[in-house]
Parts: structure tokens; sequence; C-alpha cells
């Protein structure tokens, strides 16, 4: 349990054995920076947190150097608005120089008041005393600092004027910290804020609206028509449905419990309005209006423009892109009528609790921010919005209430980073020289107010604020010079992300340079030399270039290739500037990027990466250096695969196939050059080794092809299409909706009326009710039979279909979806009034054989009386015995109403006459007994054909050659059993054992859906019978010797393979969501069966592909699991609510093209997942 | 989808719940047993931030039902240590500061463990093929790599010390 970790900064003011150094704060107490007690243990406060940088490090160095005492001694507090300063929010990189200044102004502060203390007491002069972790001495006298302020309270103002430590002096600063924080995080003891628990929490989740990503515009905070609340009433645990404004979450008592709720509340939502194309955003961004602000002009750009030769005009285009966190945010929270407590992994507390007070009208004061570490957030996350929800929730149930938001959340709604579009026009002088240089930046992004304030209608998210001028203005000297911003509100939701706009500002400046140089014809590094103004920038390009060996280039092509690979190195430098403009620089940076690029597929690898960085003082060495290798990984991945995409309303990229980022097999070697600057003042070093980043890599790729990209990120298509000279791919021609593919049927009323006036006369439509009958003891029948009866039970799957979700075993109630309505199970419990408990056994029978209820009414061939009527005597009676021995549950099933004319029940007379003796169980001596047996399992109790065969307009299952060929069940194809099946392995008898016994099988996968169900059903049967089934339906197709089924599984693996690189450049989208989504389980050393044997992925029709990613597969682990102790445990989770059609369809054409790749390609997979989608969503 | 209680062992205890079977073994192990170590991420075995080990193997804890478990044997980060001192790998982890904000460190952790236990001397690209469903935003992979190859040698080295002792001790 968690409760307030922190001491308040009301019980530091009033604790006695203490010395607090304070500063005047915004209300009547005083901010404490720094904290020491008796006992010597110092606990430091920063406005600032930790965002996964080592901050809380570095700073309790700054604090343990300045005081003289062990590192060990300093507890860092950081961000609880109880005890900590308001210092702004944790951005830009400026903690280290800005916010921990008064920090360390405190530690001088209180050194120096100890230090004269000491001396007053000694009488020996300040000079001449010296301090080891915190004992002050010289000959014959030592006092600790504890000592002196014991029994006191002593409270200090911060002195600007204290002495800090020279350089010189440093013992813990400059010198490498291990972190305090791994050793916990590594064994699972350290409390994130998603660890966060509270005595009487409850488990929240929100329902977002349907215009993902957008906070403001038409229908943002106004667009919930209403809430089915019984949609939900029956879920165990539930506690509360909010609903205020556009914001809407459920509370339970559980967190799989809430989760459900929300997954299954229903909501109507308008319909959102279409947004601008933000896949191909410029236009978009051109029209957005702005306010233009001209930060720099030099010179007579126009006049030098039209002088310029060269003349070039160049657009860069950056991409939204997401901070992906790799934690979903999360947030408790505990309202009470006077105080709200929020646990937070808030980048920005004080800030944060602005927007909470708004929100729940409450005064600042009374909240309290409890600031805990969250998975790294890189910018503006969803910490925030999840917070605030979290409040409005622990609001509406009175009780404390943790809210997780999921990865679709998340990735949908959290403030991008901005698109950019940048231009910028130029030249070259008569020397060579830059003679003008005009830029033009737009950055549509803002602070995002908390999402709740949004949905709420408290407030819009449309503000514009100034920030697309970090680093707008480039490093070099150009006498003409011109630079723009155009500052406007946000498309999408959007905020800062690391970098800010620095990093697309500097991917042109550092292009168009480069650039320039390549049309001087001079070195790139030379020429950016000879313009850079600032010294110590001309350094670190000077050391880094020689650390990376830089061979002086005047045109591409000088680093050659091999095979299909170019090789090519980039440069790139930049100083990251921060702030409100001018803005304050943080560390300097400059990479050289090496690549090698396929131009047979496009793919660009960085293979490796020289990145220098001037950091000035570096704190803590080592952490500057994990702080460089993880900008460069991340920025290497947003450089070459990321690229957030958008429907017409909402953000369509939700999980980590539509976003992927970078993985470690991509992982680019990285040599790290830290300029050691000891003298000069510590500067930011949070995100500077990002930002020069992709113009390093274009750079580098131009150096290996000669192509400019302008345009991010780098995915093999976009470098193949430039390689390739080729505009934007066309977007494939789609064909309209086709028709829904459940059933086959499709019945025209002259088929009806055929049925009708048929008037088979063996068949009257009007058919005696048999008597009701008391309810029998279940005593009167044996236990062999009723066990028997179980196993009949189980071979005909009663239990699979008479029961659903909600009712109890037989009671019926589960619905299938026929094109004539959706027909329901009826309740065979021998419940009286709603079950079978009043049948004889003759009306039973009557049931099974001819399809006939007890009152004479004519059931639906739903209910598969086709093949029931030639199960045996005996194992009907049984059955009769096992139900009526089965508990009775009472409750009624939903009726069944069929559209009109289907719902005229006689008229299945008529089809009875065409179709009830149609079906026959073979029976052949000569094959033996377990053929014979296996015939009547499959052909009758066990009623394969149901699904396994196609049915006729009538609804009825087509015979002859079309018997056990394949149909459909439930929205999924049922493959065929006749040997015509699609898989590229054919089944011998030993696989189909193991398939209907286990659930899976290796050459062929595994049964998911309704098949999943049957062999569920069918684990009660003794392996004998399971056998003869097998052996039965083995018959049915040629015979394979194991050896023949071997080399046909080898040869689907080896062509599956031969067709990964053509799959991914006909599909390159559908093979990097395959990379994301399903690679981790479907790749590699996996014990999975390979998808090239998968029969789905080589069946005609995508059905079961389809419904497989949209509804996930649990089957094999909770089949096999009961038959293998040491199987594989895994379960498929359904991406439904992760991948929109269009997504699901690009999967699927890749699955197809990589898995199946000799198989005819699947048309139409956008309309055909939009078809099995709304098939899922009618069933539930 | 039967209803009814499942046994399991988490980290060397016996536990039984009667919860809904479709319940992710994430929450089983985060809310019930306050288990901190797996991490929900996002609930569709992408990611790997949940990761845990049954009996040897790594998967994914929020996309396992709590019912395909039943009888079998559950490792998490905690269960990693034996008498409180951290296994090798976690040793390692922490030696080569592999971690910025940490939020996968399970994750690589529990993935590290699985593939050392699988082969004890894995090159670099077995390592980075067995961590590469396993995503890091901060972008820690250069010092997870070399953590990954720290614990190797550490175990190694533990494979060879008693086997040292054991060849001391029968010198006569």
């Amino acid at each position: 349990m968690t409760g307030l970790r922190e001491v308040t900064r009301d019980a530091f003011l009033t604790a006695s054995d203490i010395l607090l150094v304070t500063r005047p704060g915004s209300g009547n107490d005083p901010d404490i920076y720094l904290a020491l007690k008796a006992d010597g243990a110092v606990i430091a406060f920063n406005g600032h947190v930790d965002l996964g940088t080592g901050i809380r490090t570095a700073l309790a160095q700054i604090v343990a150097e300045e005081l003289d005492i062990a590192f060990e001694r300093v507890e860092m507090v950081l961000g609880t608005t109880s005890a900590v300063p308001d210092q702004g929010p944790t951005i830009a990189s400026e903690t280290i120089q800005i916010a921990a200044k008064p920090l360390r102004l405190a530690a001088a502060s209180a050194r120096a008041y100890l230090l004269a203390l000491a001396s007053e007491r000694s009488g020996i002069a300040q000079e001449n005393l010296s301090v080891e972790d915190g004992l002050i001495h010289a000959d014959g006298f030592a006092v600790r600092y504890g000592e002196l302020i014991r029994g006191e309270h002593v409270r200090i103002d911060i002195d600007p004027s204290a002495p800090a430590k020279p350089v010189e002096a440093y013992r813990l600063v400059g010198q490498s910290q291990p972190r305090s924080d791994i050793a916990a995080k590594a064994r699972g003891d350290w409390t994130y804020v998603h660890d966060v628990r509270v005595p009487d929490m409850l488990h929240g989740r929100v329902i977002r609206p349907p215009y993902v990503g957008y906070d403001h515009g038409e229908g943002v905070g106004n667009s919930l028509i209403a809430i089915d609340e019984a949609s939900v009433a029956d879920i165990d645990g539930l506690v509360g449905v909010i609903a205020i404004g556009d914001f809407v979450g459920v509370v339970a008592t559980r967190e799989e419990q809430a989760a459900l709720a929300a997954r299954r509340l229903k909501v109507v939502w308008r319909e959102p309005p279409a947004r601008p194309d933000l896949n191909q955003f410029e236009e978009a961004l051109r029209a957005n209006p702005a306010k233009t602000r001209i930060l720099r002009n030099d010179g007579d750009i126009e006049r030098a423009l039209s002088s310029a030769s060269p003349r070039m005009e160049r657009t860069y285009v950056w991409p939204y892109q997401m901070h992906g966190s790799i934690g979903p945010s999360c947030a408790v929270a505990d309202w009470r009528e006077d105080q709200l407590v929020v646990w937070s992994g808030t980048q920005n507390p004080h800030f944060m609790r602005r927007d909470l007070a708004l929100l729940m009208d409450m005064s600042e004061e009374r909240i309290i921010v409890e600031r805990y570490e969250a998975a790294g957030c890189y910018g503006r996350n969803c910490a925030d919005d999840v917070t605030a929800d979290a409040a409005l929730l622990s609001r509406a149930v009175g009780r404390p209430v943790r809210v997780q938001l999921t990865r679709e959340q998340e990735h949908g709604w959290e403030p991008k980073g901005a698109a950019q579009v940048v231009d910028v026009r130029g030249g070259l002088d008569l020397e060579g020289g830059p003679i003008a240089y005009d830029f033009e930046t737009r950055y549509p992004s803002n602070l995002s107010p908390t999402l709740a304030l949004v949905l709420t209608g408290k407030v819009s998210g449309n503000e514009t604020v100034e920030m697309g001028d970090r680093t707008a203005i480039p490093p070099y000297a150009v006498s003409n010079m011109r630079i723009a911003v155009h500052d406007m509100p946000p498309i999408a939701r959007a905020s800062w992300f690391r970098g800010v706009s620095a990093m697309p500002n500097t991917f042109a400046h550092e292009c168009f340079f480069d650039e320039l140089a390549a049309a001087a014809g001079v070195d790139p590094v030379e020429y950016r030399l000879r313009y850079l103004t600032d010294p110590r920038a001309s350094d670190l390009v000077r050391a880094v270039t020689e650390k990376a060996g830089w061979r002086p280039r005047t045109r591409f092509g000088s680093e050659g290739g091999e095979g299909d690979l170019l090789y090519g190195r980039g440069f790139a430098y930049a100083v990251y500037v921060h702030g409100k403009f001018p803005g304050v620089p943080a560390a300097w940076s400059a990479w050289v990027a090496d690549v090698a690029v396929n131009r047979r597929t496009g793919e660009v690898a960085v293979t490796k990466v020289t990145v220098g960085q001037d950091s000035g003082l570096m704190i803590n060495p080592e952490g500057v250096r994990h702080q460089i290798h993880g900008n460069v990984i991340q920025s290497v991945s947003r450089v070459l695969k990321e690229k957030v995409r958008f429907t017409q309303t909402a953000v369509e990229s939700v999980e980590w196939g539509g976003y992927p980022i970078l993985t470690f097999e991509e992982v680019p070697d990285i040599d790290v050059l830290m300029i050691p600057r000891p003298d000069e003042p510590p500067l930011g070093v949070g995100e500077s080794a990002s930002v020069p980043s992709a113009a390093a890599i274009v750079n580098a790729i131009y150096d290996a092809t000669g192509v400019r990209f302008r345009e991010l990120p780098l995915t093999p298509d976009r470098v193949l299409a430039g390689l390739n000279g080729q505009e934007q791919q066309a977007k494939r021609e789609r064909r309209k909706e086709s028709g829904k593919r459940l059933f086959r049927f499709g019945l025209g009323i002259v088929g009806l009326a055929g049925i009708a006036l048929g008037g088979l006369a063996a068949f009257s439509p009007w058919r005696p009710s048999i008597a009701a009958i008391q309810r029998l003891d279940p005593a009167i029948f044996s236990a062999a039979s009723i066990e028997r009866g179980r196993l009949v039970a189980a071979v005909g799957g009663c239990n699979t279909c008479h029961a659903d979700e909600k009712s109890s075993a037989l009671g019926g109630g589960r619905a299938f979806e026929t094109p004539f309505g959706t027909v329901y199970a009826a309740n065979i419990s021998p419940d009286a009034s709603h079950g079978i408990g009043s049948w004889s056994y003759a009306a039973f029978e009557r049931a099974m054989r001819e399809g006939i209820s007890r009152d004479g009414s004519h059931l639906y061939p739903v209910h598969p009386y086709t093949a029931f009527r030639h199960a045996s005597d005996s194992d009907l009676q049984d059955l009769y015995a096992y139900l009526m021995a089965s508990p009775a549950a009472a409750s009624a099933a939903p009726e069944t109403r069929l559209k009109a004319p289907f719902n005229i029940r006689p008229l299945m007379a008529g089809w009875n006459g065409l179709y009830l003796d149609a079906a026959k169980v073979p029976f052949d001596p000569v094959k033996g007994e377990a053929w014979n047996r296996g015939a009547y399992l499959v052909e009758s109790l066990g009623h394969c054909s149901a699904c396994h065969s196609d049915r006729n307009a009538l609804g009825a299952e087509r015979r002859g050659a079309d018997h056990l060929a394949g149909g459909f069940a439930d929205g999924y194809e049922a493959p065929a059993l006749n040997g015509t099946q699609a898989g590229p392995v054919a089944w011998t008898q030993s696989a189909l054992f193991d398939y209907l016994r286990h659930g899976h099988a290796v050459d062929h996968g595994s049964a998911v859906g309704p098949m999943a169900e049957v062999v569920r059903s069918l684990s009660a049967l003794p392996d004998a019978d399971i056998a003869a089934m097998a052996t039965y339906l083995a018959g049915l197709s040629s015979p394979v010797a194991p050896e023949e089924a071997a080399a046909q599984r080898d040869t689907a693996i080896l062509a599956s393979e031969a067709a990964r690189e053509k799959a991914r450049l006909a599909h390159p989208e559908g093979a990097r969501i395959f990379e994301g989504a399903c690679a981790s389980c479907h790749a590699g050393e996996t014990p999975l069966v390979n998808l090239a044997l998968n029969s789905n992925l080589h069946s005609t029709k995508p059905t079961n592909v389809l419904n497989a990613i949209l509804s996930g597969a649990d089957a094999p682990a909770s089949l096999v699991v009961r038959h293998r102790a040491d199987a594989e445990v895994m379960s498929m989770p359904a991406f439904a609510d992760s991948l929109s059609d269009r997504q699901v369809g690009e999967l699927a054409a890749y699955l197809r093209a990589r898995f199946a790749p000799q198989k005819e390609v699947w048309g139409d997979l956008e309309d055909a997942a939009r078809s099995v989608r709304s098939t899922k969503s009618a069933s539930h | 989808m039967a209803r009814g209680p499942v046994t399991l062992t988490i980290n060397g205890e016996k536990q039984t719940f009667a919860v809904a079977p479709e319940t992710p073994l994430l929450f089983i192990l985060r809310n019930d047993c306050a288990l901190n170590g797996p991490k929900f991420g996002c609930g569709l075995g992408e990611c790997g931030a949940c990761s845990v080990l049954v009996d040897d193997r790594c998967v994914r804890a929020c996309t396992i039902k709590i019912s395909a478990l039943d009888g079998r044997t559950v490792t998490t980060l905690e269960g990693l240590a034996s008498d409180s001192e951290p296994h090798p790998v976690q040793r390692a982890f922490t030696e080569m500061q592999a971690a910025q904000c940490g939020y996968c460190l399970n994750g690589m952790i529990i993935a590290t463990v699985a593939l050392l236990r699988k082969n004890p001397a894995p090159g670099e690209a077995e390592i980075r093929a067995a961590l590469r469903g396993h995503l890091c935003r901060c972008g820690t992979h250069m010092e997870i790599l070399a953590a990954v190859r720290r614990a190797r040698d550490l175990l190694v080295a533990e494979r060879q010390l008693p086997r040292q002792e054991q060849e001391r001790s029968a010198i006569p």
C-alpha cells in the first residue's frame, strides 16, 4: 500500500532539529530548497522531475558536492507539490542548466552558515576549518553538521552570493555516479505511479470519443448522444458509469472488470466531422491560419536571391510523431470534500495542479500532487490527462480511483509531436558562398490543455503559442537572412516532444547547407566550418569529424558499395536553443552518420553514428553518455520509421504495429565523443543529440545514392520511390464493398413460394403436440446411462450451442446470425417451464430426429436434426438421461424472431420435405470398426457437416461433392474436410487426431473460433473415439505418408522465405504492421506453427485470417495446456480495437503475399475486414 | 469457458484464484499479488513490458488468460532473486546501468533470463534476436546489450566456479 509518501512543506516548517534553506514563495510560506537534519541526512527539493534521464542522481551529486557530504546522504524530493517549489514544467532540458541553480546555491548557503556557526563555537577562523562528509574539523576540533543544529529549528534564506566551490575542488560533480534507482528497478522494488495502491482503491477506465487525437473544432466536447448503462449492468464489481460532457468513464472493484465494462459499454456518439488530410498534411499546414513572426531580417533577401546562382528553393516535411511512452499513462486520485490528492507521473506538477483546480472547481491549495515516476515521456504525454480522469472518477464515486489508459488511448490521444513544413530559399554567390537564406517554418502545436478540460467543455485546445522558433536561426553567417515562424494553433492535438521544433528546423538548415556545399563543390564539413560563427561549435565539428575519420568529399558515391548496398556518410551539426525566443542554447551536438542503402528494396540501415557533444561541465558523465545514446537511438527511430497516420476523422496509429519504433536488430553502433569543458557552466543534455539526426542521415543517403530526400520518415517504400524517381505511389483502387459472407444463403421470395406451395403431403405443416409430463426424477436414470449421455452431449456439442456467456449450462440464449435473422438456442436444461423438463422421451426424440418441438411447432435447421436423426436409439436415450439429470436453468432464452417471411415456422415443413432425409451415415463393414465408428460420430452426433458443408439458398447443406467441402460458421470459414482443403500440407490421420484432441496440429495450426469450442467439447471423449473420427476424416482424402507431408511442409516454408522481400515491396505498410504487431510471436524462434503452413492463409477466402486478427485466438493456450504440461502458453489478442479496417487489410495482404505466395491475391481486403468486423459486432 | 478456481505457482508459492477465466495473468500478478515487476505496456503482446517466465519461457502476461495457467509455474522479476541475492542478470543490468526510465526493464531482464537458460552462450545476433520483440523508447539499447553480455559472462563464471571448487577439492 502506498499513501502520501512525501513529508509536506508544513511538516518541515514546524520540525525541530532541522536547518532549512528557503526562498520566499508565491504563498505565505517560503519555498524549501534544502533541509538538513540533526542525524546528518539531507533532503533536497526540486520542482523538476526525473523523466528517466537520471536527474535525481545528478541533482543529488550537486547538493552533496556543495555541502561536502557523501552522495548517499542526499535524498531528492522531486515534483510533489506539497513539498517542492514551483519551478515550472520539466521541459527544454533545463533542469541542470536552470532549475538546479537555486539548489546549488541553497547547498552552498547551508555550508557557509554551518561553517560560520562552527567557527563561532570553536573560535577557529573559517578558513582554517575543513569539511569531510559533513564533519567540520581543525586540529583538535570536530563537529558534525547535524550537531550544530540539534534542538533547533533554523531557517536561512538562499544567499545569492554564497561562495560556490571552485571546479578544481570538485570530487563528486564531474565523476560518474551510478544512478540511485536502477538496482531497485531491476528487482521490481521501485514504485512507479502505476504501482501506487491506496486503501479502498477502485479501478477506472475511460471511454474516449471517436474524434481520437483532436482537442478542438466541431464536435469536440459535445458529441455524446447517449449511454446505454444496461450494456454493462451485468458486469460483476461495476461501481459506476460516469459521463460529463464528452468525458466518459467506468469504475469497478477489479481492474479486469473496469476494462471489460469500458470495452462493452455502448455509447452513442455524433459522427465525427471529417478533418483535413493529415497523412498528406502539407496542404493542411499551409492552410492553417497563422500569425507570422519575423525573427531576423538581415540584408536584402529578395535582391540577394535574384542574384543567387544557383538559386535553390526547397521544402522540408516533418511528419506527426509520437512520444510513445512504453507505459500508457496511469494515475490515482482520492477526492474528498475538502481535499484532492493525486498520485501522478506528471512532467509539470504545479502547472497540472492549476488545470486540476479549474477542472474540479477547487482552489490550488486544496490539491496535492504526489509525483511518482512513470514511463519515460520525452515531452507532453497523457500523464496529466489521466490524472484529471482519475480526479473526476474519484469525485463521482467518492473513493480513491486508479485509472490506467489503454495503449490505444495513449497512442491516440497523446499530444503529438507536430508535423512541420519548412520552406527554404537560398543560393550561392559567385565565390560559392551562401548569399541568401530565407527560411519559413510552420509548427501547429501548443501546450495541449489537459484533456478532461476539453472533453468537459471547460476550455478549447485551439490556443496558439510561440514554440516554432527553436533553433530557427541557422548557425552560419549569411549576410542576407530572413527567418520567419508562422505561429499557428494545432490541427491534431500536439504539444512539445523532444527537440520540439528545433529538430525539423535543423533538418532544413543542415540539409540545405549540405546542398549548398555540394553546389559549391566543397566538402560539406569544410563548407560549414567556413561559415560557422561560434568557435565552440567549430571545435566540436573538427573533433567529431576527426574521430569519425571523415574524408573530405565533393560528390556523392565516394564510400562505394557492394552488391545491392550503397554506402554513405553524412554530417550535421546543431545547437538546441530552447525556451522563449531568442532562447537559451543547450549542449552543442554534431553527428557523422554512416548508412547502407539497399537500392533494390529501399531499406536504409544506419550502421554507425559518431556523435560529439559539448555539454559544458558534465555533472554525471556516464549519465550524459546514456542520454546521448538514448537520443541517438530514439531519433534514428523517428527519422527512419515514425509517422502517425490518420483516418479522415481520427488518429489511426494506435499501437506499435501501426507506429513501429526501432528494434534491437536495427540499433546502430554509437561512438560518443564528449568534449571535456569542466570550466564552463553545465548545459542541458536531455535533447541536444537528437537534433542533428535527420539531416545527418538524409545527407548520408545522398552521399550513398545521389538522391536528396526532404520528407520523413525514410521508410523503404519512400526511399525506393525516391531512388526510382517515382512520385508518391498511387493509391491502389479499391472496389466497392462486397456482400456479407456469412452463410452463403440468398433467398428470393420465389424460393419461399416453392417451399410453401410444394405442399409435400408427407410433411404436413401442422404436427400434433406431445403432452407435457411432470419433470422426471433424475434418480430413475442409471449413473452409467447419464455418463454415456454426457459423452454423447460432448460429441454433439450441446452445451456449446445451448449456452452463452451469461446463461448457466444448457440454459440456451446463444445467438446464431443467419440471413433470415437471429436464431437463439433454446434452454434445454430440465427446467419445467423454460427448458425441456416437461418433455417426454418421445417429444425429445421427435425434436432430435425430425426437428419438431414438443408443442408441434417446427424448429429451424440451425438445430442440426438432419444429422441427429441418424443417432442410435441408445445414444439418444442416454443423452435424454443426461439432460434430465443436469441442473435446471430457470431462465428463459431470448425468443427467436426472424424476419418475415422466415418467421413462419410451418414453412419449415416444406423444408424438411426437401432436405430432411438427404443426409446419410455411411456404413461399410470392410473398413473396420474404427472407420464406421468415426463415420457415425462425424456424420451423426458430431454433425460436422452443419458447418463444414456449404448451404444452399434455402439454408440446407449441399450434399454430394459439396458434402464436407467447406462452409461457414459464426462468421468463420469452416474449411473443407474432404481432401480439397487449402493448406500446403495434407492432413495425415495423426494430424487430424492431434487437432481434434489438442486443438492443435504442428503442421497446420490451432483451432480458433467455433472450432475451438468444438475441441473443448470433444475433450470429454476417450482417445478411441477421437482416433475413430480421425480415421474416418483421413479416409475422405487420398492417403498421405508422413514423409510426403514433411516434404510439403518444407516446400511451403522455403517458398515463404523466398517471398519475404517481394511481399515487403508489394505491401510495405502491411510488412511494418506485421513487424510491430505480430513478429514478437510469429517470427524468429517461435513455438507457434510457421504461418506458411497455416491453412487459413492459403484459403481462397480471407475470412478466418481477418477473424483471427480482429478477434484473436486463445484456444491453443487453453486447450493444449490440458494435455502437455510443458506446452507453450500463448494467446493471440484481438486487434479489433487497435487496427483499422484499412490496416487489417494491408496486414492481411502482406500475410498472404508472404506466407502463401503461390496463391491468388486476396482482393478488397479493407472491405472484407469491415464486413467481418460488422458481423462480429452484430453478434455481440 | 469453464469457470472455476485456477491454481498456479507464483514465485514458488502455490496460489488459487477464483476470478473470471479470461482475466489476464498480468492483472492477477499486479493487483492480487502486488507484484509490480511486470508492467502493463500494450495489452497486445507487442512491447514485452509485462513479460514473466512460465516455467522457463518468457511469455507476455498481458495476453495470457488466467484459465490457461492451471498447474503452471510463473516467475516474475521479484521471484528471480534467491535468498534476497539478486539474480546475476539483475546484477548485470544494475552494473551496466541498463535503464533510463526503467519501465521496460522487467521485460528485458526476463527475456535475458529465458535466453540464457536456453542458450548459455549467445552471440550478438542471438541476443538482439531474443530482444527484438521488446521495445525500449528511451533508447537504452546499448546499455541493455552490454548488460546481457555481462550477464552471460557472470553466469558462465558462476557455473565454472563450483566446478573449479569441485576440482580443487578433488585434488588430494
